[in-house]
């Protein structure tokens, strides 16, 4: 399966590295063998460079290849180059994953206060009394990323679930393409409520204390699968791969690993669990429903 | 209105350079501030049309997406950077009037309406810096590949530039208080350097005695310069004005002499018509010693002869002793007067009116000697005027608070050339005085007036007025 699709990937690394999208390999390329290229969006906490720093020298340590970080706007972009294989792996949310299940799976679900779970919030200007969606009605309202379950997905479907057109139901909205964002976006008004990841808002209450109290929680959602890391179905069996595991289930063992997930607020990472994005499909059911 | 004591020159002169510089220096400032405040005003419209620049190129693909939050983010990053004089709130407002975008979402919310931003704002090329304002609203209509994306309203803080013009106020106005007093004290010093020789001359001339006193010539410098010419000048002025004082001094003593000498002349006449019969009275005295009753009549002519001698010999000292002194006028210096000037009113055979009407407590209020010299001196005038057969008179009255003295005669006038010794102070030539000039300065010394006219007969008349002296002064 690896085999067959080498060629593919050239052909379309030639085709983006003609165009300038990408840098030569060889360039990126450290001594031990080819870098290790890890997807990220802004979705997540992704501005620390001490932490990613951190991830870097543990997967490095652990794989034994140089770690190179992989930065694009939306998942949408960040998707779109793990699926032709210009990166070797993506945090990515659940939605994107399910978007793509029969090329995707998932390699590591993070653990977050012991569990591989999260919420989506809703979230509004702190002295704003509202406590329920239907509250928000006629808001600006700010969704992280199109792609996002619990920045968008979340709230959308809930709307079809209250039989709401959700383009009608809020007087604008927008995307900010960062959870963060969203959080700002309400702290300084240019939204009036947001759709946010609840673990981001939760982690931003402990290192932002001043943006975050600006904000308030209107609604947690269900459970769902935390976001986790994806790689290709195809490369799933790649050594590279199975080291990028086993380096994620390894992090609480060594003192970087340990610093890191300080930093992210998260507790370790396990193999996800069988139907551990069960509740975001049933969510995209309702908006395919919808049509 | 209190007016001020003059101010001496060495004062006047740096006063008034302060006084021009410090309208200089306002002047000055003011061409600086109003300088300043149009390179403030091309900074800012400068740094504003970078802003509005560097938006328009970045926010037009972000306003084609309706990419709000990268629109915000933007905006937010240009209004946080840096201190000073920079934008810290910016506004998109669409063709419309609606909010697009704002980095002061609470206070411009997406799609309010943006009409009072608007119109609180003033094009960034009809830019007129307001003086006062800490903040400046600025607009600007932005395209994007042709197409119209809206006006941006961009506010300044223009805090920096008002300090920036206060403190350059203040430097200002330091500077020219700084340099004004330094100007008007080196004014000051100069000047008094310059005037030190019109300061010494007027020491001299107010100098304690009194009088102008010459300048050392050890103190005038060597050489031609125009303080040492000054000092010259100066000393031959007050060495003139010396010579004219004892001149004048001469002229008067010369006066008194030659009122002396007429009454002399009158007095000889006086003395020598009694002598005759003394002396026939005394041979009758050594013819008939025998007779008794000769010798009484002789002795008794003897008797009234010297009595007569003596009391002119009397009034003659009483006039002449002291003629400042302070015995009291009274009825008996006319009754002198008139003794006086009768032999020579006999001699010429005139007729002379006598009229003394005033009380004796009046006349008690003015001292005798001076009016007696006076009366005299203007008796005799009168007398020699009037010539042989003329008339001339005396008449005596109070008023309320002075003595009016008048002398007539029937002559020809006081003559132009005489009336200036009367009637003025202007300095005399010597010679030809008649003792009028005498005459003025007793009646100065008494604080009286002379006047030259004529009496209702048509006789010529000069007339003295005598304010009385002391407390309760009513004739």
């Amino acid at each position: 399966m690896a085999g067959a699709a080498t060629p593919t990937r050239r052909q379309m690394m030639a085709g983006l590295g003609a165009v300038g999208l990408i840098r030569p390999r060889a360039a990126l390329a450290g001594p031990v063998g080819r870098a290790f290229r890890l997807g990220l969006t802004p979705v997540f906490l992704d501005h620390d460079w001490h932490l990613l720093d951190l991830i870097r020298a543990h997967v490095s340590e652990a794989t034994g290849r140089p770690v190179e970080f992989v930065k694009r706007r939306t998942y949408k972009e960040i998707t779109a180059l793990l699926v032709i294989g210009e990166i070797d792996a993506a945090w990515l949310c659940g939605y994107p994953l399910l978007q793509h299940r029969d090329r995707l799976s998932a390699l590591a679900v993070p653990l977050w206060r012991g569990a591989p779970r999260y919420q989506s919030y809703l979230i509004a200007a702190a002295d704003r009394p509202a406590t329920r969606l239907e509250d928000l009605r006629g808001d600006i309202h700010a969704f992280s990323d199109p792609d996002s379950n619990s920045g968008y997905l979340v709230t959308v479907s809930d709307l079809i679930g209250m039989g709401e057109r959700p383009e009608a139901f809020f007087a604008r909205s927008f995307f900010t393409f960062g959870h963060r964002n969203v959080v700002e976006a309400v702290a300084r008004r240019l939204a009036a409520s947001g759709s946010v990841d609840g673990y981001v808002w939760e982690a931003l209450a402990v290192s932002d204390t001043d943006l975050v109290a600006a904000t308030r929680v209107v609604r947690r959602s269900d459970w769902f699968g935390f976001p986790p890391f994806v790689i290709r179905s195809e490369s799933a069996a790649d050594a590279v791969l199975r080291d990028f595991a086993k380096a994620l289930f390894s992090m609480p063992q060594s003192a970087k690993g340990r610093e890191a997930l300080a930093l992210l607020q998260l507790d370790g990472f396990i193999p996800p669990p069988p139907g551990a994005f069960d509740a975001i499909a049933a969510r995209m059911d309702l908006l395919a429903g919808r049509g | 209105m209190v007016r001020l004591p003059p101010l001496p020159l060495a004062l006047k002169v740096p006063l008034t350079v302060a006084l021009l510089m410090g309208i200089v220096g306002i002047f000055a400032s003011q061409l600086v501030v109003q300088a300043l405040v149009r390179s403030q005003e091309r900074q800012l419209r400068e740094l504003a049309q970078l802003e509005f620049e560097g938006l328009e190129a970045t926010l037009g693909p972000l306003v084609l997406r309706d990419d709000v939050w990268e629109m915000f983010s933007l905006l937010d990053r240009v209004t946080r950077r840096g201190t000073g004089l920079r934008p810290i709130r910016a506004t998109l407002v669409d063709p419309g009037a609606r909010v697009v975008v704002s980095s002061a979402p609470d206070r411009a919310p997406l799609g309010s309406s943006g009409q009072a931003l608007i119109a609180e704002s003033v094009p960034v090329d009809r830019l007129s810096y307001e003086r006062a304002t800490d903040l400046v609203a600025l607009r600007r209509v932005q395209t994007f590949e042709g197409q119209p994306l809206g006006q941006m309203v961009i506010e300044f803080d223009a805090r920096a530039l008002v300090a920036e013009r206060r403190n350059a106020a203040w430097l200002l106005v330091l500077g020219n208080a700084a340099a004004t007093l330094i100007l008007a004290v080196a004014g000051y010093l100069v000047v008094r350097r310059a005037l030190r020789p019109v300061s010494r001359l007027a020491a001299q001339m107010a100098d304690a005695s009194g009088a102008p006193q010459p300048i050392d010539e050890a103190a005038i410098p060597e050489g031609e310069s125009e303080v040492a010419r000054l000092y010259r000048t100066y000393n031959r002025m007050v060495r003139a004005v010396e010579e004219r004082n004892a001149a004048e001094r001469r002229l008067a003593d010369r006066e008194r002499f030659v009122s002396l000498g007429r009454l002399a002349g009158t007095l000889a006449h006086e003395i020598n018509n009694p002598l005759g019969g003394l002396l026939n009275a005394v041979d009758t005295l050594r013819a008939y010693p025998e007779r008794p009753a000769v010798v009484a009549g002789s002795a008794e002519l003897l008797d009234r002869g010297l009595r007569h001698l003596r009391d002119v010999v009397r009034a003659t000292l009483d006039t002449h002793r002291d003629p400042r002194g302070a015995a009291p006028l009274g009825l008996t210096d006319f009754e002198d007067l008139r003794m006086l000037i009768r032999p020579e009113v006999a001699r010429q055979g005139q007729r002379l009116d006598w009229q003394v009407a005033a009380p004796e407590d009046c006349l008690a209020r003015l001292p005798a000697g001076p009016v007696r010299q006076i009366a005299l001196n203007l008796l005799l005038n009168a007398s020699a005027a009037a010539g042989p057969g003329g008339r001339l008179g005396l008449s005596v009255r109070a008023t309320d608070e002075a003595l009016d003295l008048r002398i007539r005669d029937s002559g020809p006038g006081l003559p132009d050339s005489l009336r200036p010794r009367l009637l003025s102070d202007d300095p005399v030539e010597p010679g030809g005085g008649v003792g009028l000039r005498l005459v003025r300065d007793l009646v100065r010394s008494l604080g009286g007036q002379v006047s030259v006219g004529q009496s209702p007969e048509g006789l010529n008349e000069i007339r003295l007025i005598l304010p009385c002296i002391g407390e309760g002064c009513r004739c």
